[in-house]
């Protein structure tokens, strides 16, 4: 259930129906040598969607990106832009731009002929060139800048050149890899307002490439976690962070606790599991679980109450100020449970409490092998 | 791939660099070594050798009476075997660009080839040592190497045998301007491709990506971006081997005519054979003078280029 189907639950109703969309992998497979990036992939991102590809690094994200934009070549498989097959297509013969990691703006050219490179090259005449590069400028809010060398310019400022020279170009979809992973947490914070913004403002096709899930929860129409080369959920960013498909997306989207138990009663996807020391818990679950079975269930640290209890129960072992919250590790028999609370209501290292948790929010997974079984299965299967 | 903006000389942050004095003067003895090094064997040698200019030869040695008459010499000749230094440095500064251009124009796609195009890091680092390793072998060696190629017998009279061009004007190369030229390129294109690859190494292959992706196709890419970019390798590589290859002797010695004769020949013929060592020792200075003004040249456009 978890290998290289894109359902397209969430996603919001953009484009017609039976119209193309933006773009679409089929089958897609791509290896470097013995190692596959992303096997039998399938993806479809509507017109004007903000879509984000999430996942750890090695996942198969960049790779599917630099499939689009044409800076690799699929092994199998087929890549249509605009209802377009560009798959044999190069990245200079493709109507999508791409914001580089790094930038890659050219060190030797001023900020406006970076920005006016492609137009120029196109053939566009030099005043309409210099009157887009200007309206760019502007709607990046970095009017003042277009005489100076991009090395004269802070972190941000790069960025929102490297964003005008890919938009310049009237892309139909904006390829955006890690774009905000060189600059410091607040300015990474401002950056997302300011993405979507450019986003709704000029109405173009984004997909974005993070391994950051506060980013993509922030900025995303819609989602698609990946890891191993296959995606794991394709949802919005609610539905993810709610009702987390597999194990692995709710460990990878915010913190979350794992722990195993076992099921004791399951009805109309509700189960109710044994957790052993820290008692019976109830949660939701998509998955085909039987009474008995062990599971891994997810709880998040927002979702845990602590209270005073009896010696002989859970203990805390640590306890840390994160910002507006406290962070609690405490244990129980052989699990470890984080959980944040509020400032008033920390406890002391050592002392005994007793564990409470909101029902709504829990999701119970099969227990099953690590992705790296999956994958074997996924072979199979083909 | 995360430094790689640093490398190009991007810097994250805009490099507003406090110059603060006197920061490291306690580590000033560090020095000591470079600046004795350079004193000893630069400064001294030069000194004695631009005062032995000054001087005037007579026919066992020199006696130290100041005087200018050397450089007039090099410069305007004398009645009896009119203006021969100059146009000698001419023919070397002609010599020096020629073997320039084409160890520049044969380096270029090589290094490219090693930076971009190979993919396989163990064929790159075949092709690497394949350029390196003619480094390894005596310039006298690989000089003679070309005076069998070239000969009346040899392997290139041969090949011309073969194709049907023997007796034109390609089977007299031996002994000429062209053999000394197609020696130097062939002893300076590996310095070439080593000082234009360490430019086009740090290029991040996203920059060229960039290029592609905004609509520019392979070959516009390469001259509108790649050959820019790697100017500050090209201009030092080209400083470096003008400069050796304008100065050399051993070439037109070699596989030269006796039209070919260079400026260092002349200098090494007054040192040794003439035993005039002043006339030599303002040869050199003039020499000196004209690679100075190369190098200056070349620093300045370098500085213009990384602006």
């Amino acid at each position: 259930m978890i290998s290289g189907t894109a359902s397209s639950d969430g996603a919001p109703a953009q484009g017609a129906p039976d119209g193309h969309a933006a773009v679409e992998l089929e089958n897609v497979t791509k290896r470097y040598g013995d190692v596959t990036a992303i096997e039998d992939f399938d993806l479809r991102v509507e017109d004007g969607e903000f879509l984000t590809l999430l996942g750890p690094s090695g996942c198969g994200k960049t790779t599917t990106l630099r499939l689009i934009g044409g800076f690799e070549a699929p092994n199998r498989g087929e890549i249509r832009i605009g209802g377009e097959d560009m798959s044999s297509q190069p990245a200079y013969r493709r109507p999508v731009n791409t914001v580089f990691q790094q930038y890659a703006l050219f060190p030797h050219l001023s900020v406006s002929r970076n920005i006016g490179y492609g137009l120029k090259h196109a053939g566009t005449g030099r005043e309409e060139t210099a009157r887009r590069v200007e309206e760019m400028m502007h709607l990046m809010q970095i009017p003042d800048v277009g005489d100076r060398r991009p090395r004269e310019l802070s972190g941000g400022q790069q960025q929102r050149v490297a964003l005008a020279r890919a938009l310049v170009m009237n892309p139909k979809v904006l390829l955006l890899d890690e774009p905000l992973g060189s600059l410091d947490y607040k300015l990474r914070k401002d950056m997302q307002f300011e993405l979507k913004r450019i986003h709704r403002e000029v109405g173009v096709t984004f997909i974005y490439v993070t391994h950051d899930q506060e980013e993509a929860m922030t900025m995303s129409d819609r989602i698609v976690v990946m890891s191993n080369g296959h995606i794991e959920q394709d949802a919005s960013p609610a539905e993810i962070f709610d009702r987390p498909r597999t194990a692995f997306v709710a460990d990878f989207i915010g913190d979350t606790n794992i722990v195993h138990g076992t099921v004791t009663r399951i009805e109309n996807g509700h189960a109710s599991v044994d957790l052993g020391p820290l008692g019976e818990i109830g949660g939701s679950t998509d998955d085909k679980i039987a009474a008995g079975d062990r599971v891994r269930v997810s709880i998040r640290p927002t979702d845990v109450r602590v209270e005073h209890g009896d010696s002989g129960g859970a203990v805390v072992q640590d306890s840390v100020l994160v910002g507006g919250h406290i962070a609690m590790k405490i244990t129980s028999g052989s699990e470890t449970v984080v959980a944040h609370v509020g400032r008033g209501s920390s406890f002391e290292p050592g002392s005994d409490v007793r564990l409470h948790v909101d029902s709504d929010r829990i999701r119970i997974f099969a227990d099953k092998p690590e992705p790296a079984a999956d994958e074997s299965q996924d072979a199979a299967q083909a | 791939m995360s430094d790689a903006a640093a490398q190009v000389g991007l810097p994250p942050v805009t490099p507003e660099v406090d110059h603060k004095e006197g920061k490291g003067r306690g580590r000033a003895f560090l020095g000591i070594p470079v600046v004795g090094w350079m004193f000893l064997f630069f400064a001294i040698p030069y000194t004695l050798l631009f005062l032995q200019s000054l001087w005037k030869p007579t026919a066992f040695g020199v006696s130290h009476d100041w005087n200018l008459e050397n450089y007039k010499l090099v410069f305007f000749g004398d009645a009896l075997s009119g203006n021969i230094y100059i146009p000698t440095l001419l023919r070397s500064l002609k010599v020096g660009a020629l073997v320039t251009i084409f160890a520049t124009t044969l380096a270029f796609p090589i290094a490219y080839l090693l930076a971009f195009k190979i993919r396989n890091s163990r064929t790159r680092l075949v092709l690497y040592v394949l350029v390196i390793v003619p480094l390894w072998a005596s310039y006298l060696l690989r000089a003679y190497a070309w005076k069998v190629i070239l000969g009346q017998n040899g392997l290139f009279a041969s090949v011309l045998d073969q194709v049907g061009l023997a007796n034109t004007f390609l089977s007299n190369l031996l002994y000429s301007q062209s053999a000394v030229v197609i020696t130097m390129t062939h002893i300076f294109t590996p310095f070439m491709i080593l000082t234009i690859y360490a430019v086009l190494e740090r290029l991040p292959p996203s920059l060229i990506e960039a290029s592609k992706d905004l609509g520019v196709g392979r070959f516009k890419t390469f001259f509108t971006l790649v050959v820019p970019l790697a100017l500050p390798g090209v201009i030092a590589g080209a400083t470096f081997t003008m400069g050796l290859s304008t100065g050399d002797f051993v070439a037109p010695q070699l596989v030269g005519g006796p039209h070919d004769v260079m400026i260092a020949n002349q200098v090494y013929s007054q040192f040794g054979a003439t035993n005039n060592w002043p006339l030599g020792s303002a040869i050199a200075f003039v020499l000196l003078g004209f690679v100075a003004i190369l190098v200056a040249l070349s620093t300045q456009a370098e500085r213009r280029e990384q602006l």
